[in-house]
């Protein structure tokens, strides 16, 4: 029963272009997560034509819900699933989607203009990325002891500058409908979510960056002797992260128009949750894009279904729990099968 | 001046010493690398030959002396400082990055790109394939796709050797790279060696098999406790003597 045959395996039949894609998708660190994502997005729409009243899943308001809630987990997980390919961790991103969020409303309420508001803080999430990098690699710490002390520190700067305040933000309404306007049935952030992931995509299938980033994670040593320049590879990932946390506390605050300190909390265990579903490597060197995006949706729509069904809010994160234990046995499975 | 250069050794090291705390890997050691030659580095475990082919090729840093290449004074730092001297090495520790596929080990750190960094992945692809099988004739591989994690022992040896034969250009260093191949790709590891310095690239060649050795070296270093021992021509020196060296110390 164990000789089942995966078409990655078979020979590829030359000129055959649907061979060669589906193997190259067999390769995908993401495929399997992939396809439970496919069963369990057609088990929900089947469930929500069959049962329209009682399963809701596909009325208007609930894709209107499901589509917003991706991209905020979505473009954490972009920047984190770069660093965890590249061999580190950043677990202070949730603290920086609050920072950003904050110094783009601070700027905004001094009169600054809007544009230098999001340059700032962009900025800001750069920064923050570049410094828990430079001390993860100038002290040899493991970066998940860095950045949980600047998680803490950070989360100390929000509260010291803020107090417990929310703080509004409302900008003109051409920046509104640019970062959370709606487009058809989707929303803008929702299309900002997938340029990212195509970008993250570009970038480590077919850059020469992202084959540094994925060489650093894999085996730092025999990269550094090969050639790669270890510590500008790793700052990347760094900032890289900074960023997409800093550009989800961007469009988060954008479409609640406002950014409260307690906001983020938890947001940098989901990301790592969603990547790791997606079937990014805890270790380093391996994942892709793909795996993001799967890992993004598949967690936000197992929650939507429990919400959907009606579940306790509290069971939601054991709900995450249980299909992040999951996707990692799933995946360990596959892996020593394939 | 100018005409010295021509006859000046390729690599001259002077004064070699590197400590880890407390251990001295290298101490005082002189070493010269000259043009058209393979130099065979011999010595028991632990002599610090792998710490002299590593600062060599730029993965270590050394505590003290100086290098100079074809009679000027240089540096080598880092990775990038050796390729610049064209100094390429197949490491013991062989160096590949498991979890990747073959034709991305083969080209990492010098990737084929556009002018924006995006990587002709179909023209790295085809060249692994005609490199693995031109190269050390790596019996069963001809994936380039195939992840270098799953390779065995022998398969992976040749595709670092295959990557530093390809990229070579002055100076090959190979630290006990037969360890774990097959006969017949040991004799075409050994050739090359020969082929190459026709060629006009020296070899530094590290083993613990002195037949081998004799085989190919035009000249032999002795290392015992981090130091260097004997320095001599094939012409001057038996199996057996430089065996005595090797086990006296
Ligand atoms: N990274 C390191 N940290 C501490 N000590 C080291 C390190 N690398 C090498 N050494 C020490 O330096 C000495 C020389 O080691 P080296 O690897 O150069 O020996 P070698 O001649 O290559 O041996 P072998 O034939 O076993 O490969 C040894 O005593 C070793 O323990
Ligand atoms: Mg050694």
């Amino acid at each position: 029963m164990t000789d089942t045959h995966i078409p990655a395996q078979q020979p590829e039949t030359s000129g055959n272009k649907l061979g060669t894609i589906w193997s190259a998708f067999r390769r995908d660190p993401a495929a399997n997560i992939v396809i439970i994502l496919v069963l369990v997005q057609a088990a929900c729409i089947i469930g929500g034509l069959l049962y329209p009243d009682d399963f809701r899943y596909l009325s208007g308001l609930n894709m209107k819900t499901l589509l917003r809630a991706i991209p905020q987990i979505g473009f954490i997980a972009v920047g984190v699933a770069i660093l965890m390919i590249a061999g580190e961790f950043d677990l202070s991103v949730g603290a920086t989607f609050t920072l950003a969020g904050l110094t783009m409303a601070a700027f905004y309420a001094a009169g600054v203009p809007v544009v230098f508001c999001v340059m700032a803080a962009l900025a800001i999430g750069v920064a923050i990325g570049l410094v828990n990098g430079f001390l993860t690699l100038t002290f040899a710490i493991p970066s998940f002891i860095v950045t949980l002390g600047t998680m803490m520190i950070l989360r100390g700067v929000i509260l010291y500058a803020s107090g417990t305040a929310t703080m509004p933000f409302r900008p003109e309404p051409w920046f509104d409908s640019l970062l959370t306007g709606q487009i058809g049935f989707l929303q803008a952030q929702f299309l900002w979510f997938l340029g990212f992931v195509i970008a993250a995509w570009l970038l480590l299938s077919w850059h020469r960056i992202g084959n540094h980033v994925l060489s650093v994670g894999g085996n730092r040593g025999a990269a550094n002797a090969i050639g790669v320049n270890v510590f500008k590879t790793k700052m990347f990932a760094f900032g890289a992260a900074g960023f997409m946390a800093a550009m989800s506390g961007i469009v988060s605050t954008t479409r609640v128009n406002s950014v409260s300190p307690i906001q983020g909390q938890g947001l940098e265990l989901q990301a790592i949750a969603a990547c790791v579903i997606g079937g990014i490597a805890l270790t380093g060197g391996r994942g892709s894009a793909l795996g993001v995006f799967a890992g993004a949706t598949l967690i936000y729509t197992v929650q939507n279904v429990l919400l959907l069904i009606g579940a306790p809010g509290y069971y939601l994160d054991a709900f995450i729990g249980l299909v992040l234990v999951a996707a990692v046995i799933a995946n360990g499975v596959m892996n020593r099968r394939g | 001046m100018p005409l010295d250069t021509n006859t000046a050794p390729l690599l001259n090291l002077r004064g070699i010493g590197k400590t880890y705390g407390r251990t001295e890997a290298l101490s005082d050691v002189d070493l010269h690398v000259n043009q058209n030659e393979v130099l065979g580095l011999l010595g028991d475990n632990g002599a610090g030959k792998s710490t002299l082919i590593k600062i060599l090729s730029g993965v270590v840093d050394r505590t003290t002396g100086d290098i100079e290449a074809d009679g000027t004074p240089t540096d080598i730092r880092n990775r990038q400082d050796s390729a610049k001297l064209g100094i390429e090495t197949i490491y013991q520790d062989i160096a590949l990055v498991g979890p990747m596929s073959i034709w991305r080990n083969m080209y990492l750190a010098r990737e084929l790109c556009n002018r924006f960094g995006f990587l002709r992945r179909r023209e790295m692809r085809d060249t692994t394939v005609d490199i693995l099988r031109k190269g050390v004739e790596i019996t069963g591989v001809d994936d380039p796709e195939a992840e270098v994690g799953g390779l065995s022992g022998g398969q992976m040896q040749a595709v670092a050797i295959a990557r530093a034969v390809h990229f070579r250009s002055k100076i090959l260093l190979l630290d006990e790279p037969t360890s774990a191949l097959s006969v017949r790709e040991t004799e075409n590891v050994l050739k090359y060696m020969v082929d190459l310095r026709e060629e006009g690239v020296s070899s530094v060649f590290v083993t613990h098999n002195l037949y081998h050795a004799f085989q190919v070296c035009d000249r032999f270093v002795v290392m015992a406790h981090g130091r260097k021992i004997a320095d001599v021509t094939k012409a001057d020196t038996t199996i057996e003597e430089l065996t005595k060296l090797i086990v006296a110390h």
